[in-house]
């Protein structure tokens, strides 16, 4: 406490309130931790969050368990699929469109109900039986998008399940990391005091019940939500009483909000404060993640981007070392949507680093100069959970490519209508013109990471195929790695897949995120790992 | 207080209330009275000091092509957030490494023009809605004030707000809300005049001689109410340049890399731990001109005031 | 008197009916189909057909005015784009906070502008008044989100005396009246208060001199007044138009907000507005500016009839 503080402290303290209150951070029930999240608002507490992947970090995983789960529990490498409310999952030999899930025995959800093979199946109801009474048409499109294969659960006992997929499927364990497992009994409960389905999830968001490490005390829409841990859970308790997260999309409100004691932990420090932050004794933190800060082409007739030459030219001429140093450091220079050495680098022959020459030449060839501009639109947020910092990258961006007569204009939309308009296309409406879209996205899932974009199956509506590519050996190498079975033949068709796509330039890759954050010295125990994710379990607030 | 109209309406506010006290007092204006005005004027170094700064950040942004010293877009990573003084870059240089001293130069044109534009526009229809429902008076009148009380029934940030949120964002979208925003209150004041003027002897003695109402309109409603209304949207003139830097401010008006003192705001928010004193300067920017163009607004209105 | 009142309050009714109209057609004005107004953007077809009747949007616009204002009525505003819920249960709670803010502000900024604008219009032309003149010319020139970021740095960041952002630890559903709440009020509504601050000492001090000029005033005051009974008059004489400027200016603050809440990340009405400008949820745009124009309107009628009743010279016409 300055002396400062304390004077004023004495000043004030005639007013009897303040000798309870005293100034802001000073007293804190033991081991809660306040998170001021990136977003405008909370993500969807229903068990599907939106708000991407920071969604999933904060109203996801500490509240629900999906069948795999991810490892958070290391920062020294990437983190893996593990067995999370399933044990153990087989591709069927026989038929390679049924998957077998062997049950966690012994779990309860919040409401104290049974977590079973019924559960299951009634989850996967909600988004694709639509004469299921509890499908819920708003989560579809936050859940399908991310495993478009999936068709239907089927109960063979008590503990185990059968999932069916549309074709062979050797990604779908990867992807059910997001499909969360929300309470059914608690569901029919809060439905019977509702007048339809609508209502009844409305209320689930309020008080919803899954399995996760932490169930959900309080929910102040737009403003806070209150998170206890739950001493039923199956695996290792968490360590930290209560949890705290307020919405906080603007950085420097982040920022004020930690170094005066509101919170403990921000996500996504602007860079510009971090000294600050330092010099105040908040730790930074960082990790490598598999993330990917992109513009994704649109390849619609009339584009400029069909040609492969200016979307190589684009990777070249932007200057990565200067990007970084707006961001203070934090960023790593892609050479793919994966770094060299990962299994699925693969052997490009494209190198993306930056050669203006190289990328002024490319452009001319293409017809493109200081006399007859390339214009560029790019749709991009405000903010963002993976965003890193947008509206300042896009401004440097389109200062750097000026010079070689590529003239960038942005469309400004919320973080969730660019989500929303991602998987639109870039023919809707929604796009405005826009022939570049901004959505960092995570690499973990290569379905995530390559698929999803490169498959001219996941044109929207289906999934985040924004620029409606199209080429059929595209399409034959995701059959391929879809058909890949054993781990060393799918990371070899993995490998073609990325190698092939880093020699058309399917993306503009412009930044992978260290996803900084900062906390308060109080914390402890908290491991980032090298993945978009945290496990809350670990982190706690030194007595 | 006295109104031709029927329904009951809000009283003026006490700027309203002068001006239609001046219009009526008006008809005994000639030529002493800007003489008078003038010597007023020149008595009041407040005002002049305004109008001289306004002047100079006029001539500034207009010739700012050739006195910015760099490129209001070209910046470099290496020299971000530097200063002020540092060498070469006399007000510091921004997150993106431009200098300051261009951008908020450039910066002015369209604050200054996001400003004015509004005011402008709304000058132009207001007074020929105003002084047409005053001169005309009757179901004309009603018609056209009981369209400006429904405007008036908006606060005037939230009016702005709504029309260019429905709208989305722009600058022509921003421009186009705030001129609703300030069409309804000159209207009122250039009714309430006209309506004063034309009750007075000599507009009646000129329609009792046959003058056209066109002429009458011209001649003698028109000379007469200019002025009045004039300083009023001098004096809106300030609240519009900061609201038009509000919606840029919430990303609702400038686009980057537009320079524009409200967006500057807004994109060197973070740069305030490292920079503070560079961040604050759009703002200090908006405050100095909004602060100028009120006191003008005020020196004109007493210079104007023929009861002083 | 009565029919005075009467008249008054009838007239509302136009008023607040156009009012409506204009929201309405705030999301007429809107570039894209409306039909993309109501529902989420991946919605399936059949929802959004039956949203289409339901909401009339395939029948003139007339008749959708109509639909709407039925459902405006019975107070159903529609619901959110962004999070499903009704738009009157964000709504509700937001209009409490700015309500909050917007008070403590006028309090502020009214009291302020009363104290320095009566004084200033006493002792026209002294130091006083040039320093509270100064001070009104600054408050309504100052661009406020301005100064809040600098508030924020100087006693947030730097002194760390009053925290940055919010309603306080709890959220404003846990609102006390303690300290360990009202401080997260302190620098929105300081920040808030600037702008009426500056309109009302103008106000007031305008009126006061004019009093303070008036013959029989400057009379008795000749005759030996004591001063308790100059300012007694004074304030008699100038409450019913420094009242009338006062509530239009309250008006203004919860209307006005937006640019402070946004600053500060006050859960009020302008930021929900924020938010669903960005999230383009024009469901809540509209349904928060309807509430907040009505609001306004209330204000006004409240404002003539208080007015009127202080000051009877008002009423003849």
């Amino acid at each position: 406490m300055t002396l400062r503080r304390k004077l004023l402290s004495a000043c004030l303290g005639l007013l009897p309130a303040l000798a309870l209150g005293a100034a802001p951070g000073v007293a804190q029930a033991q081991g809660t931790i306040r998170i001021g999240m990136t977003a405008g608002d909370i993500p969807l507490t229903h068990g599907q969050p939106d708000q991407g992947f920071e969604g999933n970090r904060f109203t996801g995983i500490p509240l629900y368990d999906s069948l795999t789960m991810w490892d958070l529990s290391r920062a020294d490498r990437p983190s893996t699929v593990i067995p999370g409310l399933a044990t153990e999952w087989r591709s069927d030999p026989s038929d390679r469109t049924r998957w077998i899930f062997t049950l966690r025995r012994g779990v309860r959800f919040h409401d104290g109900s049974e977590f079973n093979a019924d559960a299951v199946v009634w989850n996967v109801r909600k988004v694709l039986d639509r004469e299921a009474p509890h499908y819920d048409p708003r989560q579809v499109g936050l859940t399908l998008s991310r495993m478009p294969t999936l068709r239907r659960a089927e109960r063979i006992d008590d503990y185990t399940v059968a999932l069916y997929t549309s074709e062979p499927d050797s990604l779908l364990p990867i992807n059910l990391t997001n499909l969360f497992m929300a309470s059914p009994a608690h569901w029919e409960r809060l439905r019977a005091a509702a007048p339809n389905a609508e209502a009844a999830w409305n209320a689930f968001a309020a008080n919803p019940s899954g399995t996760g490490p932490f169930r959900l005390t309080r929910f102040v829409p737009r403003e806070r939500v209150e998170m206890a841990r739950f001493d039923g859970y199956w695996g290792e308790k968490a360590k930290a009483e209560r949890i705290i997260l307020l919405p906080i999309p603007e950085p420097n409100a982040r920022t004020a909000a930690l170094l005066s004691g509101q919170v403990d932990w921000i996500e996504a420090p602007a860079p510009d404060a971090i000294p600050q932050l330092r010099a105040r004794g908040m730790r930074i933190t960082s990790n490598v993640q598999p993330h990917v800060w992109p513009w994704q082409p649109c390849f619609a007739e009339g584009s400029p981007l069909r040609d492969v030459r200016v979307r190589r030219a684009l990777n070249l001429a932007i200057d990565r070392e200067a990007l970084k140093q707006l961001l203070g450091g934090f960023m790593v220079a892609p050479v793919g949507s994966y770094p060299e050495g990962h299994p699925w680098f693969g052997n490009p022959s494209f190198r993306i680093r930056t050669d203006k020459e190289e990328a002024r030449r490319l452009l001319a060839e293409a017809g493109y100069g200081p006399q007859r501009p390339l214009n560029l639109r790019v749709q991009i947020s405000t903010s963002g959970s993976g965003q890193m910092q947008p509206l300042a990258m896009n401004e440097f961006l389109q200062q750097d490519l000026r010079p070689l007569g590529v003239n960038v204009e942005f469309d400004v939309v919320e973080w969730n209508t660019l989500i929303v308009n991602w998987r639109q296309g870039c023919t809707h409406p929604s796009a405005r013109g826009s022939n570049m879209i901004n959505v960092s996205f995570s690499s973990m899932d290569p379905f995530f990471g390559m698929i999803r974009f490169w498959d001219s199956r996941m044109a929207p509506p289906v999934s985040n195929n924004w620029g409606f590519f199209n080429d059929p050996r595209f399409d034959e190498m995701s059959h391929a790695v879809r058909n890949a079975f054993d781990p060393r033949e799918l990371d070899a068709a993995l490998a073609r897949l990325h190698a092939a796509g880093v020699d058309e330039a399917l993306f503009v890759w412009i930044a992978h995120d260290v996803a900084p954050r900062a906390m308060s010295p109080r914390i402890q125990g908290y491991i980032q790992p090298q993945s978009w994710f945290v496990d809350l379990r670990y982190p706690h607030i030194r007595q | 207080m006295s109104t031709t109209t029927t329904a009951p309406r809000r009283p003026p506010t006490a700027a309203e209330a002068e001006l239609a006290v001046q219009a009526r007092q008006a008809p005994v204006r000639s030529q002493g009275y800007w003489a008078g005005v003038w010597k007023r004027l020149r008595r009041d170094p407040v005002t002049i000091a305004c109008a001289l700064i306004l002047l100079l950040m006029a001539l500034a942004i207009v010739f700012a092509p050739l006195l910015a010293p760099h490129d209001p877009y070209q910046g470099s990573m290496l020299r971000r957030l530097r200063a002020i003084g540092t060498p070469g870059y006399p007000l510091g240089t921004d997150e993106l490494g431009r200098d300051m001293l261009t951008r908020l130069l450039y910066g002015g044109r369209l604050s200054w023009f996001m400003g004015i534009l509004p005011v402008a526009i709304a000058f132009v229809v207001g007074t020929a809605l105003g002084v047409l429902a005053g001169y005309a008076g009757g179901k004309v009148n009603m018609a056209i004030m009981r369209v400006t009380d429904v405007f008036y029934a908006f606060p005037s940030v939230l009016l702005a707000v709504a029309i260019s949120g429905a709208l989305g964002a722009g600058i022509l979208n921003a421009i186009l809300a705030l001129t609703l925003v300030f069409i309804p209150p000159i209207i009122r004041v250039a009714e309430s005049v006209t309506t004063g003027v034309r009750s007075l002897d000599f507009v009646d003695a000129a329609r009792a001689s046959g003058a056209g109402a066109f002429t009458v309109v011209r001649v003698h409603v028109l000379g007469n109410v200019l002025g009045p209304i004039f300083v009023y949207a001098t004096s809106l003139i300030s609240v519009s340049m900061i609201l038009a830097s509000g919606l840029s401010f919430l990303g609702l008006g400038t686009r980057p890399p537009e320079p524009e003192w409200g967006l500057m705001l807004n994109t060197l928010r973070t740069a305030i731990y490292v920079q503070p004193w560079v961040a604050v300067l759009p703002g200090a920017c908006i405050f100095v001109t909004s602060i100028c163009f009120n006191l003008l607004s005020d020196g004109l209105r007493q210079a104007m005031d023929v009861k002083a | 008197m009565i029919r005075y009142l009467i008249r008054r309050v009838l007239y509302a009714v136009p008023i607040a009916l156009a009012v409506g109209f204009v929201c309405f057609m705030l999301v007429q004005i809107a570039p894209g189909d409306p039909i993309n107004a109501i529902v989420p953007a991946d919605a399936p077809g059949e929802v959004v057909e039956q949203v289409r009747r339901e909401y009339g949007l395939d029948r003139p616009l007339p008749v959708q005015f109509g639909i709407w204002l039925m459902k405006v009525v019975q107070g159903d505003l529609g619901r959110s784009l962004a999070t499903g819920r009704t738009v009157w249960s964000d709504l509700s709670t937001a209009i409490g906070n700015t309500l909050m803010l917007a008070v403590a502000a006028a309090l502020l900024g009214f009291t302020l502008g009363c104290v320095l604008g009566g004084l200033a219009g006493t002792f026209r032309g002294s130091l006083l008044d040039r320093v509270a003149v100064s001070a009104a010319v600054a408050g309504v020139s100052v661009p406020h989100y301005w100064l809040g970021m600098v508030l924020v740095v100087i006693f947030s960041v730097q002194l760390n005396w009053l925290p940055a952002m919010g309603a306080g630890p709890g959220g404003s559903s846990d609102w006390a009246w303690d300290w360990e709440h009202l401080q997260h009020l302190v620098l929105p509504a300081v920040t808030l208060s600037v702008i009426p601050m500056g309109i009302v000492t103008r106000t007031v001090r305008g009126i006061v001199a004019e009093i303070m000029n008036q013959e029989f005033v400057v009379a008795l005051r000749g005759k030996g007044l004591t001063r308790r009974g100059v300012f007694l008059h004074v304030v008699k004489n100038a409450a019913p138009n420094a009242l009338a400027v006062m509530g239009l200016q309250l008006g203004y603050l919860m209307g006005g907000s937006i640019l402070v809440e946004t600053v500060f990340s006050w859960p009020g009405t302008g930021l929900l507005l924020n938010a669903a400008i960005f999230q383009r949820d024009l469901p809540v745009l509209q349904g928060t500016i309807l509430v907040l124009a009505m609001f306004f309107v209330a204000l006004n009628l409240v404002v003539d009839l208080v007015q009127t009743a202080l000051d009877p010279r008002i009423r003849r016409s």
